[in-house]
């Protein structure tokens, strides 16, 4: 046996690096951070993510030769149930992680120069490691059960993560709104997991697929299912209407945006994925992820258009292609999908690297005060124009061909869909074209005067991936997962071609042009003001669920303090006022006493007589 | 054996409290309590986990006349909680001051709970049973009344009357029980039989008296008003003791004498007790979230927890009886780490109050260490997987979803209000910026941190290696459950399928 094949038969070893790592980190809280100052634990991160990765391409050269692997972990055999956690070890599942632990590396060798000033950083790298763990296995493993359990340790992690920097009450709240949304999709997914276990008997999702075949289980029952299943990879995806702690989750360090934006966002994409084989036993639970993705696809890329935030200007795309994923699941079209992912995750990953070294050290990360940095910065332009390029349909980039991919399934049966995926392409191509411009284009302002390229740790990363990006086809193109040219449809491509042009060229015009004022304002106020705000989602949510669910909270505790507890008080009181009452009674005369006795004695004898 | 358990803290109790100028009151009761602790956990390598039945028995006729004798046996639902008992005390006399107030007294009282609870647990016996319940109250009022807050007379109070109800009315209930079936003695092993010739109405009102009766100790709504104002005004040691140990009477109870000896009746009010147990959790869940003082809402947050144990008692599944029993640690464990840390951040920082608290994380002005632990504690209590509380409450959930679809989704609603609260409170301790004029707080020592160190460590590791909790029961639950006859409601469109083996390859790992 070779050292490759050993490798991949231990792939599962792949989530324990970052693990240790994150375990490791532990001893720079705080005793030793005074010593040694808290970088060593960034390093030893970057390191075992380094060997995570390692591990990974050298299984997944093992892999392409052979059948899935399949192991299985017992955990607990408990009555009738028994939880074993199954993994699958497959060139898919180890390409998976080899894109985590890849990005991740990438991430955390960023963040060394990016956190430079910071004080958290063993908790910084810590949580970054945990989630990279988190992701492996979850891609590894191969059981509804255990990714629920991975998603909702994970969700634990954004509350951390975002809260990172916890002085800052913007950041207190972006944490916990992260919390609970996420919380609110997990718990949902929960309700799923514990009523499809009576139904199918299994959570493995080799055997839910083998049961949905051949199942004939009451329609209703399993559309209710589906639709608690699909709530999960909803409050992961960001999608309409749990896509509010996707905003709000910006507050976090960049680093951990970038992580977010493009592994475990799509997390909850890969699970939903799996279930496929399920949800397709209901067209409703289908239709219902089409319609939540198209909602999210075009809402997501509308507002984005209205964000003076950077990060947000591209977190709301995130929970935009979120929604084309969506729509490719919901019309089973699983391979899209996966297409879809990997060149989303590389191309985000890349934008959000290259502004974080726009921001870090222009200090602003708002739109308005950013501007002609192209003469500055070339480098980060460079890595910004690569990453657009690659995410909307600019061929021959990666996000051209899923897309094209994505359209070619879907013209015969949902032309409709053909046409929201094409303006959903224009907007973003439009949105994206606007933020390069309003950073790079232009005369520089105050704060965009004095911007020099950063550091090597930043700009390192950024420009492999940004290589990464541009060969992805060719890498694609290699290992035959490019759609054959021949079996697709030209006009379809040429569509697509089409509306990335019109959105760059509509944006440039717009915001580079001398003949529109600056800064741009859309014809309609009221308009622009609803997708800055995003459609007023956190007011809705504070004046419909929060203030419910605080009203009924308070009624419950005034029931509890005045009926329940008033209820106890009130029968202690009605006790001494007895006995008060009852006190008079006794006024110390014993022929009174005397005659009460007789009198009784009397009554008693009457009644017997 | 277990006489042992009853016996050493109690004569411990004795040395302790009348020793004649014994200084180190604290050492001599940390040293009882660590033999004890070791004798418990000796328990285990004796126990059987395969059988059913009471093991390790003990008899002693005491007063045949009126049918009570000193019977003792565990099994695997007393197991655990004997366990959780020595453990809880162990940790209450480690977390507490050596210089406490009248410590002879103080450190005697734990340890005479810790007898008395003990001898609950194992008693087999009903009157035997009734007078360690009943003898709990005494040291547990006096606990509350010397070393309690402000209102703690009102608070000792109100518990000795609730109590003392509960108490009356259990007995009120054995009395029955043993008359009405004809029994000669109170021993647990009366003829199941005979109780359940008694006629079906019969049963139920005497299953009402005695869950009225437990119903007050565990407590569920709209029997828990003492709860809050007890759990508040007692110290954080008493207050551990009370919801860590205590409330679990109140259960162990629940399942051992209303499920155990009338299975006929708890069929029957079945449907009824797992609504009251889901109004139980939504009602903690959503007071908790009303709620301003940290204590009060730690307090409020155990009403729901409980609530959990009952759904999973009323479902009566296998699954969700070692939920149930799988509940009850989890909960004491996780609720002890809650109530010690709020009353590490009490003692240094001052004060309870949700608006008056901020900032604790940060690492060189607050109280970093204290913090993390909270949020990790919260968090199980929320349950959050990795952690012991996921896992009962799973069992719970997927135990008791075949009998009851409707109830148990609401019960996950509620985990998810828990986390609401849970957030509410580490975003105002744990986060935020910290208040410069006021924070200089006194360095919490490792001698401090050890008591919640060792909790964590172990709401850690049970859940990870959850069997390590639940293999001692299961025999136990299976057998409780066999006689028991709760349907799945037929009009339930659910269909229970046997679970076929899985058939994946299965490799063995080096």
């Amino acid at each position: 046996m070779n050292f490759s094949q050993i490798l991949f038969e231990s792939a599962w070893l792949i989530p324990c690096y970052p693990l240790v790592g994150a375990i490791t980190s532990v001893i720079w809280f705080p005793a030793i951070t005074r010593l040694s100052g808290p970088r060593p634990s960034g390093y030893v991160n970057a390191i075992t993510t380094l060997l995570a990765f390692l591990h990974g391409v050298i299984a997944l050269s093992a892999s392409w030769s052979q059948p899935p692997l399949q192991l299985s972990f017992k955990w607990l055999q408990v009555a009738d149930l028994n939880l074993t956690c199954p993994i699958e070890i497959s060139s898919l599942t180890i390409a998976a992680t080899v894109l985590i632990t890849g990005l991740n590396f990438l991430a955390q060798f960023y963040a060394i120069g990016y956190m430079e000033m910071d004080w958290g950083w063993a908790r910084f790298f810590a949580l970054l490691a945990l989630f990279e763990a988190g992701m492996c296995a979850l891609v590894l493993c191969n059981s509804l059960f255990f990714s629920y359990i991975i998603l909702e340790i994970l969700t634990l992690g954004t509350y951390l993560l975002v809260g990172l920097w916890f002085n800052q009450p913007l950041v207190v709240t972006g944490a916990r709104d992260a919390f609970l949304t996420k919380r609110v999709g997990d718990l949902v997914l929960l309700m799923g997991v514990v009523a499809l276990l009576p139904l199918a008997g299994t959570w493995d999702f080799d055997q839910l697929a083998l049961w949905a075949q051949n199942s004939n289980v009451d329609p209703n029952v399993i559309t209710l299912v589906s639709l608690a299943l699909i709530a999960g990879p909803m409050g992961k995806c960001a999608q309409f209407p749990l896509h509010l702690w996707l905003d709000e989750a910006m507050e976090a360090p960049l680093p951990s945006t970038i992580l977010r934006a493009s592994v475990v966002v799509p997390a909850g994409a890969w699970i939903l994925i799996k279930l496929e084989p399920i949800l397709s036993l209901s067209s409703f639970a289908m239709s219902f992820m089409v319609v939540i993705g198209s909602i999210s696809a075009v809402g997501g890329a509308l507002i984005a258009m209205a964000q003076i935030d950077v990060k947000r200007a591209l977190s709301y795309l995130v929970s935009s292609y979120m929604g084309l994923i969506f729509i490719a699941v919901g019309t089973a079209q699983v391979e899209s999908g996966l297409l879809l992912i990997l060149t989303y995750a590389v191309a985000i990953a890349l934008l959000f690297m290259s502004v974080g070294t726009v921001f870090w050290n222009s200090i602003t990360q708002n739109l308005t005060q950013l501007s002609g940095l192209w003469s500055r910065r070339p480098m980060s332009g460079l890595a910004f124009l690569a990453g657009a390029a690659g995410l909307c349909a600019f061929p021959p980039l990666g996000g051209f061909w899923a897309l094209l991919k994505l359209c070619n399934g879907l013209w015969s049966d949902n032309p409709v869909l053909v046409g929201l995926v094409l303006i959903v392409n224009g907007l973003t191509a439009f949105s994206l074209t606007r933020v390069f411009c309003l950073i790079f284009g232009g005369n520089p302002k105050e704060m965009a005067q004095r911007s020099p390229e950063v550091n090597q740790f930043m700009m390192l990363p950024a420009m492999t991936l940004m290589g990464f990006v541009l060969h992805l086809p060719l890498i694609l193109q290699s290992l035959d997962f490019l759609p054959q040219w021949v079996n697709l449809n030209k006009d379809v491509a040429l569509l697509l071609i089409w509306s990335t042009i019109f959105g760059i060229s509509i944006s440039s015009v717009i915001y580079l042009g001398k003949s529109i004022p600056k800064p741009v304002q859309f014809p309609l106020k009221g308009l622009q003001d609803l997708l800055a705000n995003d459609f007023y989602t956190p007011k809705i949510y504070r004046q419909t669920v929060v203030f419910t669910v605080a009203v009924i909270s308070q009624i419950a505790f005034w029931i509890d303090r005045y009926i329940f507890d008033g209820l106890g008080n009130l029968f202690g009181l009605l006790t001494i006022f007895s006995g008060e009452v009852l006190k008079y009674s006794t006024f110390g005369k014993t022929q009174a006493y005397l005659l009460t006795t007789v009198i009784g004695i009397a009554v008693i004898l009457a009644m017997n007589i | 054996m277990l006489s042992i358990l009853i016996w050493l803290p109690l004569i411990g109790a004795i040395f302790v409290g009348f020793y004649p100028n014994l200084t180190a009151a604290r050492t001599a009761a940390l040293a009882i309590a660590s033999a004890t602790l070791l004798i418990t956990l000796s328990l285990f390598f004796k126990f059987d986990p395969t059988t059913s039945g009471m093991q390790m028995e003990e008899y002693l006729p005491w007063i045949n006349e009126i049918g009570l004798s000193y019977r003792l046996g565990v099994d695997g639902l007393s197991l655990p909680l004997l366990a959780l008992n020595s453990f809880l005390t162990w940790i209450v006399i480690y977390g507490s001051k050596a210089d406490i107030q009248r410590s002879r007294l103080y450190y005697a009282l734990i340890l005479v709970v810790s007898s008395v609870v003990a001898g609950a647990f194992v008693a087999q016996n009903l009157l035997l049973f009734i007078l360690f319940y009943e003898l709990e109250l005494i040291p547990i009022y006096l606990m509350i009344a010397i070393w309690g807050g402000e209102k703690r007379t009102y608070a000792a109070m109100k518990f000795l009357i609730y109590t003392a109800i509960s108490g009356l009315l259990i007995l009120l209930g054995f009395f029955a029980i043993t008359w009405l079936s004809g029994s000669s003695g109170f021993d647990y092993n009366i003829n199941l039989e005979a109780i359940a010739s008694i006629p079906l109405p019969t049963q139920v009102i005497i299953l009402t008296v005695l869950l009225i009766g437990f119903g007050i100790k565990t407590p569920l709504v709209p029997l828990h008003t003492w709860l809050p104002d007890v759990y508040v005004e007692a110290s954080p040691s008493v207050a551990i003791l009370l919801g860590g140990v205590l409330a679990k009477l109140g259960t162990y109870g629940l399942v051992r004498f209303c499920l155990q000896l009338l299975p006929d009746a708890w069929s029957q009010l079945s449907p009824v007790l797992g609504i009251i147990a889901t109004i139980s959790v939504l009602y903690g869940a959503l007071t908790a979230i009303a709620q301003t003082d940290i204590k009060r809402m730690v307090a409020y947050s155990s009403i729901g927890h409980m609530g959990y144990v009952l759904l999973a008692c009323a479902a009566g599944t296998k699954l969700s009886l070692i939920g149930a029993v799988g509940q009850m640690v989890s909960h004491g464990l996780i609720l002890a780490a809650l109530f010690y840390l709020v009353g590490v951040i009490e003692t240094k920082v001052g004060t309870r109050d949700l608006n008056a608290l901020n900032g604790l994380l940060n690492p060189i002005r607050g109280l970093p260490l204290t913090s993390t632990l909270l949020i990790i504690g919260g968090m199980a209590s929320a349950g959050i997987p990795g952690l012991v509380g996921f896992i009962a409450e799973f069992l719970v959930f997927q135990g008791s979803f075949t009998v009851f679809p409707i109830l148990t989704l609401l019960c996950i609603i509620a985990s998810g209000l828990t986390a609401v609260y849970f957030v509410i409170l580490l975003n105002r301790t744990c986060f935020g910026k910290l208040d410069n004029a006021t924070a200089y707080y006194p360095k919490v020592t490792w001698t401090e941190h050890t008591p919640a160190l060792i909790l964590v460590a172990l709401i850690f590791f049970l859940g990870i290696q959850p069997s390590w909790l639940l293999r001692w029961s299961e025999p136990t639950t299976n057998a409780m459950v066999a006689s028991l006859m709760i349907d799945a409601p037929s009009n339930s469109k659910i269909i229970v399928l046997s679970y076929p083996e899985a058939k994946v390859n299965q490799v063995l790992l080096p």
